[in-house]
């Protein structure tokens, strides 16, 4: 059996075989004998290439935690385009909560032309402030934000587009 | 001796105190917020009190609610434990206001130290070295003058203010407005309290914090050392102890300097006196004082052999300190790491959400405090610190050696943490040879991102491998069966039942 996965930008194929009691594996161009040692609710003991090791898991909507030898990896559906769906600008740029908090001040108007790394919106979380600054130079075409407004995670507070090259 | 004490905390601390609170035969009351309802501190005292909505304005921070829990539980006592009202001068006052004991120091220590000018000022009173700076009025032509007697680069801080906000660092004239502006509004947002001082900044500075504890009959205590340079933003992420840039002589100095501090506010029960150590002159300098226990007292209560928590409760209910200060040693060396549910790579911004699983290391040496358990939230509304993981060795190499190796064992499931950062930390030949300093941190790790690095076949191998099995499945509800937040689901306390292969 195939499985597909992805991490941090990198896709990766298993394949699988059933051999008896153990499996053979090919993962790229190697080629692994496994075998299952023991098995209990998010753990899995493995025999792999002779040596044992035991890994734990999770599964939710993100993907498949798995943790080895303490560090934990992320594997996704393959192919999952996050961060670019309809709505994103082709030019110019949007800038997005990156968790949920308060909009503490809002330094810009629409229409206004702000510089490279122009403080443009501030934000509260976890009492943090979270200084939000333009990525470019370019006019505010889009303003959803005020003071005092509570905002989610992703969600889009600023556009901005390109200014004309004279 | 107290019966009832009632914990104004959540978390880790709140577990910690109702430990204390156990061992000692005290019943305990935990109080909660509505996200909080089976959390860890919760499910462990003998009572519980719903105060208050998720925002911690609205619960935690609620003076009202939590005397009124007190009250309603038959309470004697009230442990704060660390931020929230711990050092809120009103908070102690209403406590005892209310006829209960207040586990902490009396309030007028807490205004003194709780007002960074005027612990300042008391300090100098009493000939404890304070960092050179200017304590005043505050308005931007006074604070521009005396920035130029102090000596660029200079630091301008809320005087209410602590944990790094309403600080700016200026190192030119040029920019001390807008580092003013900036500083005050934060200091008004956090604390209420748009006044401000100015310190002198020394640049490779360390941070060495004396542990004091307190009788209420005069004896004043310390409880040696901690070096806690392992910094980010003014938040401590690595803390040990003894130090590695003290000898006994500094040292020696340096406990006498905390106590006098201490001493100069009528100090009871227990605090800790941070100093700012320049390692070219060895010069230290009297930095402020935390009127409360702090995060990183467990690594004092390994090398000293103390538990701390129970000696504020102890000090509270009016015993006597029974040792002397030549009686207290160190011994042995501790470091503690604090696991955050934080990325790195993205600007170490909190990264929330559910703790799919949670296994704690364990061993000789090996300490672990923590307020979740596997299945719990980590939400937003707080500290996103999962735990404290501690480890204690005879010499700091072996130290560092049994915590990366502990770290390993730390199994962590469904949040990007610090767990790689902190191991490359340990791993810098920097931290190995004790060469920190507050900035050290920020500086190294600039743009810090993990480690390119293929991912192991094992793991691939075991997540097709376990494609199909019923917890955690994605293919099932979304849920993954550890999580169940039913406290009597079998899957909570699962462990190594077979599955027929």
């Amino acid at each position: 059996m195939r499985y597909r996965y992805q991490s941090r930008g990198q896709v990766y194929t298993v394949n699988l075989e059933r051999q008896g009691a153990a499996y053979r594996v090919e993962l790229g161009e190697q080629t692994h004998e496994v075998a299952i040692l023991d098995s209990a609710p998010g753990e899995i003991s493995l025999l792999f290439d002779g040596r044992p090791v035991t890994l734990y898991w999770a599964a939710d909507s993100s993907g498949k935690w798995v943790s080895l030898d303490g560090c934990t990896y992320l594997l996704e559906k393959p192919a999952s385009r996050r961060g670019s769906g309809p709505g994103e600008r082709q030019n110019g740029a949007s800038l997005r909560a990156p968790m949920p908090a308060q909009v503490q001040a809002v330094n810009v108007s629409e229409g206004e032309q702000v510089e490279k790394g122009q403080t443009l919106l501030l934000l509260e979380a976890m009492k943090m402030e979270i200084r939000l600054t333009s990525p470019q130079k370019g006019r505010i075409v889009k303003l959803q934000a005020h003071e005092g407004q509570s905002v989610e995670r992703n969600q889009l507070l600023v556009e901005i587009e390109d200014i004309d090259q004279e | 001796m107290f019966t009832k004490i009632l914990i104004a905390n959540r978390g880790e601390i709140a577990v910690r105190i109702i430990r204390a609170c156990r061992e000692m035969g005290i019943a305990t009351v935990a109080v909660y917020s509505e996200v909080d309802q089976q959390a860890l501190h919760v499910r462990l005292a003998d009572e519980a009190v719903f105060i208050g909505p998720a925002p911690a304005s609205q619960s935690y921070l609620s003076i009202a609610n939590i005397i009124q829990a007190a009250k309603e539980t038959g309470a004697q006592a009230v442990h704060p434990g660390y931020g929230f009202l711990s050092e809120n001068a009103t908070f102690s006052q209403a406590v005892r206001d209310a006829g209960l004991t207040f586990i902490g120091p009396p309030t007028q220590a807490i205004h003194a130290m709780g007002d960074k000018a005027e612990a300042r000022r008391r300090m100098q009173s009493a000939n404890v070295p304070v960092v050179p700076g200017y304590q005043g009025d505050d308005a931007l032509e006074n604070l521009r003058h005396e920035a130029e007697v102090v000596g660029f680069p200079v630091l301008v801080k809320a005087s209410a203010g602590g944990g790094g906000k309403g600080m700016r660092v200026v190192w030119a004239a040029d920019e001390l407005e807008e580092a003013v502006a900036a500083a005050r509004r934060e200091a008004l947002h956090s604390f209420g309290d748009g006044h401000l001082i100015l310190e002198c900044y020394i640049p490779r500075a360390r941070h060495i914090e004396f542990q004091i504890l307190a009788d209420l009959y005069g004896r004043t205590l310390h409880l040696f050392e901690r070096e806690c340079s392992v910094q980010r933003r003014h938040q401590k992420i690595i803390e040990e102890t003894p130090s590695p840039l003290l000898d006994d002589g500094m040292r020696t100095k340096m406990g006498a300097a905390a106590i006098a501090a201490a001493q100069a506010v009528g100090y009871q029960n227990a605090g800790t006196i941070e100093f700012i150590v320049d390692p070219e002159r060895n010069e230290f300098y009297f930095l402020e004082m935390n009127t409360r226990l702090q995060v990183e007292h467990p690594i004092t209560e390994m090398v000293s052999g103390l538990d701390i928590v129970q000696w504020q409760i102890r000090i509270a209910a009016g015993e006597h300190l029974p040792m002397t200060q030549n009686e207290l040693r160190q011994r042995g060396h501790a470091i503690e790491c604090r696991l955050y549910a934080e990325d790195p790579s993205n600007n170490f911004l909190p990264a929330t959400g559910p703790l799919l699983r949670f296994h704690e290391p364990k061993g000789p040496g090996v300490r672990v405090d923590s307020g979740y358990t596997s299945g719990d939230e980590i939400s937003i509304h707080y500290d996103p610190l999962i735990a404290k993981v501690i480890t204690f060795a005879e010499t700091r190499t072996a130290a560092i050696r049994k915590m990366q190796s502990t770290l390993k064992e730390t199994v962590l499931l469904g949040l990007t943490t610090n767990w790689q950062f902190l191991q490359d930390v340990l791993a810098d030949p920097d931290f190995g040879t004790g060469q920190v300093y507050t900035t050290w941190a920020e500086d190294n790790f600039e743009g810090w991102q993990p480690p390119e690095c293929e991912l192991p076949p094992e793991v691939l191998i075991a997540a097709a491998l376990t494609q199909f099995q019923t917890p955690g499945s994605s293919d099932r509800s979304g849920h993954a069966g550890e999580t169940s937040k039913d406290p009597y689901s079998p899957w909570r306390v699962a462990n190594a039942f077979r599955l027929s292969e």
